[in-house]
């Protein structure tokens, strides 16, 4: 076990982690808190397999926006930290099997399957070549991407809208 | 991408470039004139004859676009092709009816200051669905999905009106990030084992000898359960009751004509550019063996239809009794595509045309009558036969065609599939097949017998359609009883539509 198995291990237990603690808590706060974790850990593991840039997207847009903005939402929401949320569970066996079946499969064909790889030095930086690669051949992706946040946008805005009856 | 290169690459996406950029214009629109709305909708129509346009002009002519610097052969992530082409018209004009339909829809009438929004949110789905049927790169795939789900998600609670709208959003919504987040995971298994996106790459680097032919299978699953999820096959149909019944009608009858359609052409060209080596001379395909689609869908086919039929027996509230009947009515599709042939595709090809006139036709009607009655239940419906009777005689129509009776076009779209089946020498599913056919008569035939057979207690007021919705309603029902003895054009149509690029 080299040094970058031990640094995966352990970002990828902060990960699971505190996103079963995110699914599991009871208060709304402690549950955001909990998911600053996750996105914490996804960005290690970033870093651990040379993707500088989506890395620091990832705590720059995730943690420093979105969580901010989660965290604004519910502080200003008046008394939905004392909403009592359900989280009950039900059927606990049938799910246990089924996860347990479906884990142990996962698990097998992921040990067992020759994986394409390609043995290449990681680059210095991928910043350059990923903005080439974006506006270049996957071009018609990136504008898509694009209409799609648009779509989102609007969406957003007719949903939170109010509606005059 | 040099400037040459990128205009040619660019006249092969025309029809998407003309659907982006009327919905830009939409939203700009929308912005400037606040106080005119009324001609988005023409707007919205333009557009649409524009690309359709287009669309029509890319006929019999094939071609890749957008090649990456790693894929061989040009293949790139848009296809053109005739069978892209023919669902892309198919979206087009379905989306033509569907403004159509929106006019005579209180639901939407209703929400009239919002009517920009709710016609850009109509351009997104198109655009995801057309971009869908042409795509043959795996993150295309996924985006143009999402494009088209996530307008879907916000159409399906559009009206904010009533509880149930909402409760319908809700529920599309999470069933569909689940489905999604599966299906991406599918996707990411592929990429790992072959280490390239595009579909034409996919197919060689499977018949690789010691390929892991279970993690191979997994991934496919996974994948299947994106697209069972749109197509709203079993087992994931549990959404499609509950959105249909919630949706405004017009969303509901776009969504189980067009977004099933968009659903079915990506599993085709899925199935046919990553799975089929060649195409024997009778028209078979002859499939790499790394997975058994064959079983798979049988299984799946039969069990949509089952399902789909029985549960509609039960059900009192008609939006909803159609919601099954359009999952049995992906099973009988889905036949089509077991037998793995050019037959097979021919005949889901003229299904979905019919398929789509009868089932509009249905929901426009159903929608005519709750403008009136504000209720979709069935025994509301006891009466009406004498109370509208145009309104009456036309969905009868479309019901007997939706059963499969002849002289309707339903009957054809049904004979070709039967057909196709017992020619691939399946005759056990033609059978379940036809039982299933018998069993969907009950249900329709109790719409007819609460509309005709059965008194009402209290007189019904009567239900005069304008004229605009009568011409309306004579578009969807001229073709339904014409196609049922005429069908030859659709059928030439159907059989000049199914090449794709490369096979």
């Amino acid at each position: 076990m080299t040094i970058y198995d031990i640094i995966f291990y352990l970002f990828a237990a902060i990960t699971v982690l505190s996103a079963f603690l995110v699914v599991t808590a009871k208060n709304i706060v402690h549950s955001a808190f909990y998911l600053l974790f996750t996105f914490f850990g996804v960005a290690g593991l970033y870093v651990l397999l040379g993707a500088d840039f989506i890395a620091i997207v990832q705590i720059m847009v995730y943690v420093g926006g979105i969580l901010i903005l989660l965290l604004f939402g519910v502080m200003l929401t008046n008394k939905i930290t004392s909403v009592e949320i359900k989280s009950g569970t039900i059927h606990v066996l049938p799910a246990v099997i089924g996860l347990g079946l479906f884990a142990a499969f996962v698990l097998s064909t992921m040990m067992t399957t020759k994986w394409k790889s390609n043995p290449a030095e990681l680059p210095f930086t991928t910043v350059y070549d990923l903005g080439y690669i974006l506006i270049n051949e996957y071009v018609l992706i990136f504008e898509l991407l694009g209409i799609l946040l648009l779509i989102a946008l609007i969406g957003a805005a007719s949903i939170a809208r109010k509606d005059k009856e | 991408m040099d400037a040459s290169l990128l205009t040619e690459n660019l006249s092969y996406i025309l029809p998407e470039i003309v659907i982006s950029a009327a919905l830009i214009i939409i939203v700009l629109f929308d912005l400037i004139f606040h106080n005119d709305k009324r001609i988005i909708p023409y707007l919205a129509v333009a557009g649409l004859a524009v690309a359709g346009f287009f669309i029509i002009d890319q006929f019999s002519f094939e071609g890749s676009a957008f090649a990456t610097s790693s894929s061989a052969n040009n293949f790139g992530m848009i296809t053109v092709d005739n069978f892209g082409s023919f669902f892309k018209l198919f979206v087009v004009c379905v989306s033509i009816l569907i403004v159509f339909f929106s006019f005579s829809s209180e639901e939407i009438q209703k929400t009239f200051d919002r009517l920009g929004e709710y016609y850009a949110l109509i351009f997104g789905m198109i655009l995801g669905m057309i971009i869908l049927v042409s795509a043959s790169d795996l993150i295309l795939i996924y985006l143009a999905l999402e494009l088209l789900s996530l307008s879907s998600y916000v159409l399906a609670g559009f009206t904010k009106l009533r509880d149930r709208n909402s409760e319908a959003s809700l529920k599309y919504l999470i069933f569909g990030g689940v489905s999604s987040g599966l299906m991406l995971f599918g996707i990411s298994i592929i990429y790992g084992m072959t280490g390239t996106t595009n579909l034409y790459l996919i197919n060689p680097l499977l018949q690789a000898p010691n390929l892991n032919l279970i993690t191979v299978s997994f991934a496919m699953i996974l994948i299947f359960t994106g697209i069972g999820y749109k197509i709203s096959s079993a087992p994931f149909h549990f959404w499609t009751p509950d959105v249909y019944e919630g949706a405004p009608i017009v969303i509901t009858a776009f969504l189980s004509v067009a977004s099933k359609a968009a659903g079915f052409a990506l599993l085709i060209r899925l199935i046919k550019t990553t799975f089929v080596t060649f195409t024997s001379p009778d028209g078979y395909w002859q499939l790499i063996n790394a997975f058994d689609w064959q079983a798979l869908l049988i299984i799946i086919s039969i069990f949509t239809m089952t399902l789909g039929n029985f549960t509609a027996l039960w059900q009192n509230n008609l939006k909803r009794m159609l919601a099954y009947s359009s999952i049995a009515h992906a099973g009988y599709l889905l036949l089509g595509l077991v037998v793995m042939s050019d037959q097979g595709l021919t005949a889901i090809l003229i299904y979905f045309v019919f398929y789509a006139l009868m089932n509009l036709g249905a929901f426009y009607i159903i929608m005519l009558i709750a403008n009136k009655t504000g209720s979709e239940e069935i025994d509301d419906y006891t009466g009406l036969g004498s109370a509208a009777p145009f309104l009456g005689v036309s969905l009868a129509i479309f019901l007997v065609s939706l059963t499969g009776l002849p002289p309707t076009a339903g009957f054809i779209g049904k004979l070709y599939i039967f057909i196709a089946l017992v020619d691939a020498k399946m005759i056990a599913v033609a059978i379940i097949a036809l039982l299933n056919t018998v069993v969907s008569l009950y249900y329709y035939v109790r719409v007819l017998k609460h509309m005709y057979l059965q008194k009402s207690d209290s007189p019904k007021d009567a239900i005069l359609p304008s004229t605009g919705q009568i011409l309306f309603i004579l578009i969807l029902l001229v073709p339904t009883l014409l196609f049922g003895v005429y069908f030859t054009p659709i059928v030439t149509f159907a059989k000049n539509s199914i090449s794709l690029l490369g096979f």
